[in-house]
């Protein structure tokens, strides 16, 4: 028999769910037990030791595995830099020794009078684990490159022919969405992912059951489970959650327990019996493939599959669920309503929009923030400006939002690119915003929409318009969910918006947005979103006809209101509907939003103080007091030089000096600057409505030297610099010397300030400088960070070596005033 | 194994905090101190503090110092002299890792958004909350020791002294820091999630004052943030 023969009918994507499968145990403590040395790399085996591999795999056969992975799990670009092997070598080694193992195997069987036909289905599976990176923009390596780096795995396996792709022992979402990606575009394989999580149910970066199965489903994969980390027992516990939500196969590879240390070695405790015992628990509540991890040997698969061998899958059902997810949580549409926060989007908004062009993202995400606090549950994102790179920007905002914010997004874009670029880098599920009845808008949008799982916005609008009847939007409804249908795009994946048009061109424009409301909910079953605001279009306050349409709607089956969070009438009429229809219990949420506002102790960061002067609200850092004397002074008819020269700078000095002699400290200086901030805000805003912009001192390039990942230290010296007039650039943390020179290039910056906190980093500060030199950019760099000293500073070749924040200030003013900025 | 333990807002040092941002002795107007404890306050609803440890038998000679135990074929080997000082006379040693989580970097980033006090607050209440969170790990480990008649040396973490930054790479081989606690090591050698600790615990039968490290220990007396006990 030759290899290319065996599981030439392999059919594994038909079985799972269908019957049980069983999966082998741990290899890395079989492979310690036969020598393996601390340090040594497991997969070098492949190579070095192929009979020991094919003897762990063979055992695992006898024992009844059906589902063997190849020693495979740690093999990486990142893991093969310094090792004398490629990552191509190692996996198609290790796939190789499994199908080799398969037929020696299968001979065997054969040998001992077995007839070929009855011996259990053995198939190869591509193990592939985590990278041990970090993803951008949190970590340091970006999106794409972990996307390359398991390409490169999966063509490596598909080559050498595995069966199967199994996914395990991960616990990032953001680098499974990579891997499954990798593995959906470079093969055809069936994909199983298996993950890490703690007893909690969450993942080590925070994501939970729910949301990881929302995402996962939604990108296609043929099975999900759990492995590592815990036992049995312990999964078993998990399990409800799982199939809660769940609707394909599960597949569980617990440890032998939980591990414990005795005598200073890690040993896991449940044996063959009592592991299968507790595996056929799971089994009977879920699992239709089991096998096992770290602690299970052999002998433990071989009694799991005596156990469980003639046992038939629980049936799967679809849950049937409407559902986005965040990194770390799903968001389901249910009866009770959610709330969209509509607020990132440009329309009509013209700081919004210069923000935009500005490239300022700091702006976007305040805006999420925002809603965030205020009781958005998911956020739309539209950058969309005709004279910007809309697909660059979208992909630049998602990845920045969803960094620091928790919520699922709303992608909302009618550019297909921009919509492919945001999708792809999204961490979770996402909502897409929109696909209407146009045969030319369901063509482009509905592929992407089904490759990534979005559940997506549908707008009855076709060729024609907006129908003016409501028979006419059902109509355009229907089309839609049976063209959805034709890409495989389930109704449960489709949120259907009715329209809203204002009333003032109609006056039974609000009646017919809401019968079809109701009837697309409650008679085709499909969940619905309206953008609320522009029913009051062409009115005076429209917040409050906002407001009783926004109720209307609500009672009339609205599942998601496109709404801002930050209108206090708009939440309030949200909450209230809530408590009203039952779904606030004890209408607890009702009295936290609704209620009275608790007290904040007077002088607090950030509240309000009657009457102070600009500078004394500087001085003691009143945001709000700031903002007010400002207006206040310019209100008065002064002009805002006058008071940037006269009140504010001089403000900041004080309290620049106080810093410097050590009377004030740095969270004082902060909340000085986050005061002097919002100044500048009233008087740009003041500006703005006059049509004339800010003057600025000059711009100044500030960077965290590539290899460093601490940023507080740049930050807090740009927000000073900004305070001092000084147009800031801003390239982030991580930056590589290149870019500070094309950038110090390309403005003609006469100032570059850079921020290293470790030694291994200020290597690169070292190189960034000479790149500067060497290219002859008539530049100053000023340093800064913990390890820095004046003599290090000297040595590496900086012009200014700042001890503190306000260092950075004076030497950047020095020169202002010296004419060299 | 993977432990984590409730770390309350009481066991946190507010001097560290103080000290972090830079009050050297003093103690910080109310507007901070109360900006510091809601910080606080959000740092523990939201971070997810996880350890694990392992325990090695340990031959230090000159300044190298071997470890092994019998779940792991081999010897690990590790060239200081400043840790070879530590560790001297210790018959044991544990290594430690130790994470706030990426909660914690997150929420730093919030502020660094919405407020930049705030910001620097979180920061440094996030090292108090980590080194809070090691002490309280110690201490588990120090009952423990002392059942079996054994005292714990003061922690010792890679970058101290001339105990390279290289030994990472070692001690998250040794304890799958990655795939157990979600650490990751950049290129440059930085421990991501920031809020991250490695170390050596030296074990020995000596009786042992107080374990936790002091600034008296230190050689770095330039520090901005050295304070005499």
């Amino acid at each position: 028999m030759r290899i290319q023969d065996v599981n030439l009918d392999m059919k594994i994507r038909e079985k799972l769910g269908k019957e049980i499968i069983f999966f082998d145990g741990a290899m890395g403590t079989e492979l310690q037990s036969r020598g393996l040395q601390t340090g040594e790399i497991p997969e070098t085996w492949n190579i070095l030791q192929p009979e020991k591999i094919k003897q762990v795999h063979k055992e695992y056969l006898l024992a009844g595995a059906n589902v063997i992975s190849a020693n495979t799990f740690g093999v990486n670009s990142f893991k093969c830099r310094n090792i004398d092997y490629s990552v191509e070598q190692l996996v198609s080694a290790g796939i190789r020794l499994v199908k080799e193992s398969i037929v020696e195997v299968r001979e065997e069987f054969i040998s001992q009078g077995e007839k070929e036909e009855n011996l259990p289905d053995m198939y190869t599976a591509l193990d592939i684990g985590s990278l041990g990176k970090l993803l951008k923009p949190l970590g340091e390596i970006a999106f794409e490159d972990a996307y390359q780096a398991f390409k490169e795995i999966v063509i490596a396996g598909d080559k050498a022919g595995a069966d199967v792709i199994l996914i395990e022992t991960v616990s990032d979402s953001y680098e499974i969405k990579a891997a499954v990606l990798a593995a959906k575009e470079n093969s055809d394989l069936p994909i199983v992912v298996t993950m890490i999580f703690d007893e909690n149910g969450k993942l080590l970066t925070g994501g939970d059951v729910a949301s990881v199965t929302a995402m996962l489903e939604g990108l296609g994969v043929d099975a999900i489970g759990f492995n590592c980390g815990l036992g049995p027992e312990q999964m078993m516990k998990l399990l409800p959650e799982l199939t809660s939500c769940c609707s394909i196969p599960i597949v569980i590879n617990p440890n032998a327990g939980l591990p414990s240390v005795v005598n200073g070695k890690t040993v896991f405790n449940v044996e063959p019996e009592e592991f299968a015992q507790k595996v056929k628990l799971l089994v009977e509540n879920g699992a239709s493939a089991v096998g096992g991890c770290c602690g299970t040997t052999p002998a433990h698969i071989k009694e799991l599959v005596s156990v469980c061998k003639d046992m038939k899958p629980q049936p799967i059902t679809d849950k049937n669920l409407t559902v986005v997810s965040s990194y770390n949580h799903a968001v389901y549409f249910t009866r009770k309503p959610l709330i969209i926060g509509e607020r990132i989007n440009p329309t009509g908004k013209s700081k919004f929009k210069q923000a935009l062009r500005d490239h300022d993202m700091e702006y976007i995400y305040k805006e999420g923030l925002t809603q965030e606090e205020k009781g958005a549950h998911i956020l739309d994102v539209n950058v969309g400006l005709p004279e910007i790179d809309e697909p660059q920007l979208m992909e630049e905002a998602v990845t920045g939002i969803q960094a620091i914010i928790d919520l699922p997004l709303q992608i909302d874009t009618s550019d297909p690119i921009a919509m492919e670029r945001a999708l792809r880098c999204y961490n979770g599920k996402p909502m897409l915003n929109s696909v209407n009845g146009k045969k030319e808008s369901m063509e482009s949008v509905f592929p992407i929409a089904k490759k990534y799982g979005a559940v997506v916005v549908c707008l009855c609008l076709d060729e024609s318009g907006i129908p003016e009847t409501v028979e006419g939007r059902l109509a355009i409804a229907e089309k839609i969910v049976k063209t959805a249908e034709s890409y495989g795009i389930p109704k449960k994946n489709l949120v259907m918006d009715a329209l809203v048009m204002t009333i003032s061109t109609g006056k039974d424009n609000a009646l017919i947005t809401l019968e079809a409301l109701r009837r697309i909910r409650y008679e085709m079953g499909i969940h619905t979103v309206l953008g609320v605001s522009n029913i009051s279009f062409g009115l005076p306050e429209r917040g409050k006809v906002n407001t009783t349409f926004f109720t209307m709607a609500l009672q009339n089956g609205l599942s998601a209101g496109i709404v801002n969070p930050s209108s206090e009438p708009m939440m309030a009429a949200y909450y209230s509907f809530n408590a009203l229809i039952g779904e606030d219990d004890q209408c607890m949420e009702y009295i936290e939003k609704c209620g009275a506002p608790s007290e904040q102790p007077k002088n607090a960061a950030g509240g309000k103080s009657s009457e102070l002067t600009l500078e004394e609200a500087i001085i003691k850092g009143l945001t709000e007091s700031a903002y007010h004397a400002t207006m206040k002074l310019l209100e008065e008819g002064k002009d805002s030089l006058t008071i940037i020269n006269d009140k504010l700078i001089p403000a900041l000095d004080v309290v620049g000096k106080g810093f410097e002699e050590k009377k004030m400290f740095l969270p004082q200086l902060l909340m000085s600057a986050d005061a002097a901030k919002a100044s500048f805000e009233a008087i740009k805003k003041v500006l703005s409505e006059s049509g004339k912009k800010s003057e600025t001192k000059g711009k100044i390039v500030i960077a965290t030297v590539k290899g460093d990942i601490h940023d507080i230290g740049k930050n807090i010296v740009k927000t000073l610099l900004e305070n001092y007039g000084f147009d800031m650039i801003d390239l982030g943390k991580d930056v590589e010397p290149e870019k500070i020179l094309k950038t110090v290039q390309e403005h003609n910056i006469r100032l570059v300030g850079l921020s290293a906190l470790m030694t291994t980093t200020v290597v690169n500060m070292e190189e960034t400088i000479k790149l500067l030199r060497e290219n002859n950019v008539n530049c100053r760099v000023m340093v800064g960070g913990a390890v820095l000293t004046q003599e290090y500073a000297d040595m590496i070749g900086a012009d200014f070596y700042s001890k503190d924040a306000m260092g950075s200030v004076r030497y950047a003013n020095e020169l202002y005033e010296a004419g060299e900025i | 194994m993977v432990v984590s333990m409730e770390l309350d807002i009481s066991h946190v040092n507010r001097r560290e905090i103080y000290r972090y941002l830079g009050y050297r002795g003093q103690i910080p107007d109310e507007t901070v101190c109360y900006m510091i404890e809601e910080v606080l306050k959000e740092l523990l609803r939201v971070v997810k503090p996880r350890n694990l440890y392992q325990s090695y038998e340990c031959k230090v000679q000159n300044s190298e110092i071997r470890l092994w135990n019998e779940a792991q074929e081999g010897t690990i080997v590790f060239k200081s002299k400043k840790l070879a000082d530590n560790l001297v006379q210790c018959e044991k040693v544990i290594l430690l890792a130790a994470t706030l989580g990426i909660e914690a970097d997150k929420l730093l980033q919030r502020y660094e958004i919405m407020n930049m006090a705030k910001a620097s607050v979180t920061q440094a209440c996030g090292a108090a909350c980590m080194e809070a969170y090691c002490n309280l790990v110690q201490e588990q480990i120090r009952e423990q020791q002392l059942t079996d008649g054994f005292y714990l040396r003061p922690r010792f973490s890679p970058g101290y002294g001339d105990l390279a930054l290289e030994t990472q790479k070692v001690i998250f081989d040794c304890l799958q820091c990655s795939k157990r606690l979600g650490l990751t090591l950049t290129d440059s050698l930085l421990m991501y999630p920031t809020k991250s600790v490695t170390a050596f615990i030296g074990i020995t039968k000596n009786k042992q004052g107080c374990h936790i490290a002091r600034c008296s220990s230190c050689e770095n007396t330039g520090c901005e943030f050295r304070y005499e006990d």
